[in-house]
């Protein structure tokens, strides 16, 4: 206890020194931790987001359906399959799509696309993208008129349509003939993946099955929502082994890059604070080793008097942790200020949006960091608080105590 | 009963071309209860001599025996043990720990030993009160003179309860009220407590409170007296 208080106190005896040491620290914990969160809340989003409009967190397919999206190769009895899963422990919602391969065609310009047939009800329960389509744009399924089509705001541009025109999808039937039909925009959506905006467009099941000729209760594909994204791979594997007709596939299996940028940003972030931790750790050192030349003479001293090396050690430490800590918690603090502002303003750089969105990620984002990172971080401050305090602290104890008394 | 028992001892630093021979075959014996003072001039040697009775300078040969145990002998970590055990030390520079106050000062020495915190207090106080500074307590060595900082050296060099205090130059930096003052508290606990005090120190002062006088000279003791009750002597 005693050591601890010399140490604190041992601290504040240069003032400026220490507030040089604690801004250095301070500022690069700052520097470190905001632009990680900023790149975490990218991540997250680019995470959410698929869920949200792409993947759910588990979908089940025929085996070899996304060998070439064959109409043929369809799930069957899916009704009774939604009805069981949907009361399997951990799964919120549940819903059933077909799939087609499409070409759309208007009077300016042919494009290919995924047709998406969905159950609007039940959609909702599981995507989000319905709320990108808000009473500016039409809307997502509201009304009962058929063959009507949502498409995205890239789509609709590069086809030159607007709500009401009409788009005239051709594809396979589900005897192997060429078929088609046309269907009327009700709704325009943006999400930030344009990619993936220009691929997809949005029927209802029911008309879609009608044309593509569909037997009642097949589809092609099921999707689960959790409760907890997290168990995603305990859940589908539970699935599979109930349905070994079927494949089941977890977010991080359908969509292995949001797994990798998930694990890629934790290790950024990661090698991002040991990198200026140890930068930091050199100018700590630095810094002790200043205070033990400039207090040589007490160093000697408390040898002198009977104070053993391991205390001599552990007061060198404590003082050099001392020190990181205070940057650390001024760090933190005001890091945590910092990500709680921008993590509800968000960050806009719309003059890069287009690079962006090309890419699946939003020009607006929100930097968001986990409890669990300030506590990482506030290890590491110690940790290289007690790294730090190594070279110096073996200095100290070099010392001759008599020698050392004699110092000026 | 020797507390402290010398043979032989030197100490050459061979760090210049010409070796110096800072400290030349000394033999002395010191009782229990002594007021010693060792004098001489800058560079005779009391300095170094004082630093191997105090274990903090190893000898280049002979030996130190503190009841029977070789001084020189021990590790450097043992030493450290020993001196916290056996030995006060108060330094010319007072080398008082300047973010601690003056009880804390005192306890420092007592908590390095893992006393008891009730009777850590109450000495703490007691010795305090005893070199009259039982109303500075809380007071940091920057709010004390150089007397009374010295004062509270003497309490924590007392603190650990040693066998023996070694105080070189102790007076070197005070003016002459404070010297009396210091020097009155010491021999009054050497009276009181029987404790031994050896002194290095060229001041006259200090030489005449002093109940035996060693001088030594280019190292090596050049005259040993023990004074009568009220007697002086001078330094050459």
């Amino acid at each position: 206890m005693m050591l601890l208080k010399i140490a604190w106190r041992n601290i504040w005896r240069s003032k400026t020194r220490s507030a040089v040491v604690i801004f250095a620290i301070t500022s690069g914990l700052v520097g470190g931790l905001f632009s990680s969160a900023w790149m975490n809340g990218m991540a997250k989003q680019r995470v959410i987001n698929t869920f949200s409009y792409e993947t759910a967190h588990i979908q089940l397919h025929h085996p070899n359906f996304a060998d070439n999206f064959d109409v043929k190769r369809t799930i069957s009895l899916t009704d009774k399959k939604l009805n069981d899963i949907s009361k399997m422990e951990g799964v919120k919602a549940v819903t059933s799509r077909l799939i087609v391969s499409a070409m759309a065609a208007t009077a300016n310009k042919n494009m290919g696309v995924t047709i998406v047939g969905i159950y609007p009800k039940t959609e909702k329960e599981v995507f989000g993208l319905y709320k990108n389509v808000d009473s500016t744009t039409g809307d997502f399924f509201i009304s009962k008129k058929k063959n009507s089509i949502v498409v995205s705001k890239a789509l609709a541009k590069e086809l030159k349509v607007k709500i009401k025109s009409k788009i005239i999808l051709t594809f396979q039937d589900f005897n192997g003939e060429i078929t088609g039909a046309a269907f009327k925009v009700i709704g325009i959506f943006k999400t930030d993946n344009s990619p993936w905006d220009k691929t997809h467009v949005f029927v209802k099941d029911t008309d879609l099955r009608k044309v593509v000729e569909i037997p009642k209760g097949q589809s092609h594909e099921i999707d689960i929502l959790l409760d907890d994204y997290e168990q995603a791979s305990f859940i589908s594997t539970d699935l599979q082994s109930k349905y070994p007709e079927l494949l089941s596939e977890d977010w991080s299996e359908i969509q292995p890059y949001l797994s990798f940028i998930t694990e890629y940003m934790d290790m950024m972030m990661t090698i991002f604070i040991i990198i200026i931790l140890s930068a930091l750790g050199f100018g700590i050192v630095n810094t002790m080793l200043m205070v033990i030349l400039e207090r040589t003479k007490e160093l000697g001293m408390l040898m002198g008097i009977g104070m053993n090396k391991k205390r001599i050690f552990l007061m060198i430490m404590f003082e050099t942790i001392l020190l990181a800590l205070v940057g650390a918690f001024l760090g933190e603090f005001i890091s945590m200020l910092l990500i709680n502002h921008y993590g509800k303003v968000g960050i806009n750089i719309s003059s890069l949006a287009e690079g962006m969105e090309s890419v699946g990620y939003s020009a607006i984002s929100y930097p968001v960091l986990e409890t669990y990172r300030y506590m990482q971080i506030t290890v590491l401050v110690i940790l290289t608080g007690i790294f730090a305090s190594i070279y110096p602290a073996v200095k100290a104890l070099k010392l001759n105590p008599a020698d050392a008394i004699r110092t000026l | 009963m020797s507390v402290i028992k010398i043979n032989n001892l030197t100490k050459t630093y061979t760090e210049t071309e010409v070796p110096v021979h800072a400290v030349n075959g000394i033999d002395l014996l010191f009782e229990k209860g002594e007021f010693a003072a060792i004098v001489g001039p800058s560079g005779s040697g009391k300095t170094t001599l004082l630093n191997m009775i105090g274990g903090l300078e190893k000898p280049t040969s002979g030996s130190v025996e503190v009841q029977g145990q070789d001084i020189a002998e021990l590790s450097s970590s043992k030493l450290i043990d020993f001196r916290l055990n056996n030995i006060g030390f108060v330094f010319q520079a007072y080398n008082l720990i300047p973010v601690l106050t003056a009880k804390e000062n005192v306890e420092f020495i007592m908590q390095l030993q893992n006393w008891d915190k009730t009777k850590m207090n109450e000495r703490t106080f007691a010795i305090l009160e005893s070199v009259g500074l039982g109303n500075r307590v809380n007071s940091k060595p920057n709010q004390l003179s150089g007397g009374q900082q010295q004062r509270v050296a003497v309490a924590r060099a007392l603190a650990s309860k040693p066998q023996f205090i070694l105080a070189d130059e102790p007076t070197a930096n005070l003016d002459s009220k404070s010297t009396t003052q210091l020097l009155d508290i010491m021999e009054k606990l050497n009276k009181e407590e029987n404790i031994t005090f050896i002194f290095s120190t060229h001041d006259q002062r200090v030489v005449d409170k002093a109940r035996r006088v060693i001088k030594v000279d280019d190292g090596k003791v050049v005259s040993d007296e023990t004074k009568s009750e009220k007697g002086k002597v001078k330094v050459k």
